[in-house]
């Protein structure tokens, strides 16, 4: 029995399998056993799941257009590798967009923290922002 | 990679990227079924709600039973935990009870369970890191559950030890969306503790120390759950000669530590032969060994400042001045600091069954003591 049938079984919308785990880290081969439905007294169950909040979706910033005559700040987060791979950006823009202004910032604070200051330096006088978290 | 990122720059936005408005995440109806066991397991398995081991199917029947272990009501919100960046979800008393029966709770196991969940602790992040985590269990709940605390008790050798811990990892799945690989979870290599976690009963009875808990304040008399992440443990005897006359157990506990960033704290899992041991030669409690421990697992600044936990989180904190950081910052590279910024990164449990004088050894950093009292 293949998951979208053991899905309209269970009086599921097949379209749950576009919100299921990583393909090929599941094995169907149970489930497609002929055996699997034979003789056996059915039952009801529970769903496990907890109670997700309702995301509020916020649209993405207006691109530029291009990038000519603009500034752009390479945002590192202290991540490792992080400043490594803005270093090689900051290089090739350099070399292949030098009517860019390239400014490298590091952020304050470890890297899942706040820096409102720095926010509001790059709404001030940028024009878009790179951050890179390495690897 | 760069044509991609100038695209992203200036390219319009796509009709998805420029959506507002509120998303409501569906987890399906309340009940399965009705279907067969069989189908029922593979249902659960393929859709992530199980660690992929065959679970106890939640019926409203087994759920009512696991409800019974608790005073609390089913509806009663317990609390709320953040997979990753994601907004936190909320879970009710029922909800939880939904896992602990899958992961093979008893009733008698929920208190510990709503403890734990009532924590807010994941078992599974979202870093990159594969980290692991820890339950220390004290009190006399200890003795009430049969948890093992004896021979082999970080083994499979006792349901509420094994449960416990299967079902917090449950739990941080369906109650959280946590552990959902490429998304919710990042961890590289990922990390076999995960199945059922480090769940450690202290062998109070047979520790020449006070219990862990009595160390956070609490009463000896109190039932307790502390919970600790980090990245591992491992094993660490035999590093000095264990069996030598004169056994410094510190110097070896030290020897491990050594090897570890020092970025999470330091957990000792000592036999308690080697904690009467220990205690005899005039470590009387456990805040002497940590003390030395502190002082004598160093580490030199150059080697300190190299690690990539270093520069990711303890720089920016020397920049704003944050000690010991900035003071570690401004020294030169050959001397000598400790490995742990302070004092109370290192922990001391014990448990064991005595059957020889050996000690684990975990990078695992004390998160929160949780009273399982408050949840029965």
């Amino acid at each position: 029995m293949n998951r979208r049938k053991l899905l309209s079984l269970l009086g599921m919308s097949p379209a749950l399998l576009a919100g299921s785990r990583v393909d090929g880290q599941q094995s169907n081969s149970r489930a497609k056993s002929p055996k699997a439905a034979s003789g056996e007294a059915k039952v009801e169950t529970l769903n496990p799941k907890g109670t997700p909040p309702p995301i509020q979706l916020i649209a993405m910033a207006p691109r530029l257009g291009s990038l000519d005559g603009k500034t752009v700040y390479l945002v590192d987060t202290g991540f490792e590798g992080g400043g490594f791979l803005l270093n090689q950006i900051q290089l090739w823009f350099n070399r292949n967009m030098p009517s860019v202004t390239v400014v490298f910032k590091r952020k304050a604070g470890p890297y899942a923290e706040d820096d409102p200051a720095l926010w509001k330096e790059i709404k001030e006088k940028g024009n878009a922002a790179i951050m890179a978290i390495g690897h | 990679m760069m044509k991609e990122i100038v695209d992203d720059l200036t390219l319009p936005l796509t009709a998805e990227e420029s959506k507002t408005g509120m998303v409501h995440v569906n987890i399906g109806p309340e009940k399965y079924g009705p279907e067969t066991p069989r189908n029922l397991q593979q249902f659960y398995a393929d859709n992530g709600m199980t660690d992929f081991l065959p679970i106890f199917l939640p019926t409203e029947e087994m759920v009512e039973e696991m409800l019974a272990g608790t005073s609390h009501k089913p509806d009663e919100v317990v609390g709320k935990m953040a997979a990753g960046a994601y907004p936190p979800w909320e879970y009710t008393v029922k909800q939880v009870a939904i896992n602990a029966v899958m992961a093979g709770c008893k009733p008698e196991y929920f208190p510990t369970m709503l403890a734990i969940a009532a924590s807010g602790t994941p078992s599974l992040f979202s870093s990159t890191n594969s980290f692991a985590y820890a339950a220390v269990i004290n009190g006399p709940i200890r003795d009430k559950l049969n948890m093992n605390y004896g021979i082999g008790a970080l083994g499979p050798f006792a349901q509420p030890n094994a449960a416990i811990g299967r079902a917090w990892t449950l739990l941080s799945k369906n109650l959280a969306n946590g552990g959902v690989p490429g998304d919710t979870y990042m961890g590289s290599q990922g990390n076999n503790l995960n199945y059922n976690n480090l769940v450690i009963a202290e062998n109070e009875a047979a520790s020449p120390w006070v219990p862990f808990h009595v160390q956070k304040g609490f009463k000896a008399e109190e039932n307790v759950v502390s919970l600790f992440r980090g990245l591992g443990i491992v094993p660490g005897q035999g590093a000095r000669g264990t069996s030598t006359d004169t056994p410094k157990y510190e110097e070896q506990f030290s020897d491990l530590f050594s090897v570890f960033t020092g970025f999470f704290g330091g957990l000792v899992v000592a036999d308690p032969l080697i904690a009467q041991n220990l205690h005899a030669r005039g470590y009387d409690t456990k805040e002497k060994l940590i003390d030395w421990l502190y002082k004598n697992t160093t580490q030199t600044v150059k080697d300190y400042k190299s690690r990539d936990f270093a520069y990711g989180f303890d720089y920016p904190r020397a920049l704003k001045g944050l000690e010991p950081y900035a003071t570690w910052y401004k020294m030169p590279d050959d001397a000598v600091i400790p490995r742990w910024p302070h004092l109370n990164d290192i922990n001391v449990v014990v448990a064991g069954g005595q059957t020889n004088a050996f000690f684990q050894g975990g990078s695992l950093s004390y998160g929160v003591s949780v009273s399982i009292d408050k949840w029965t």
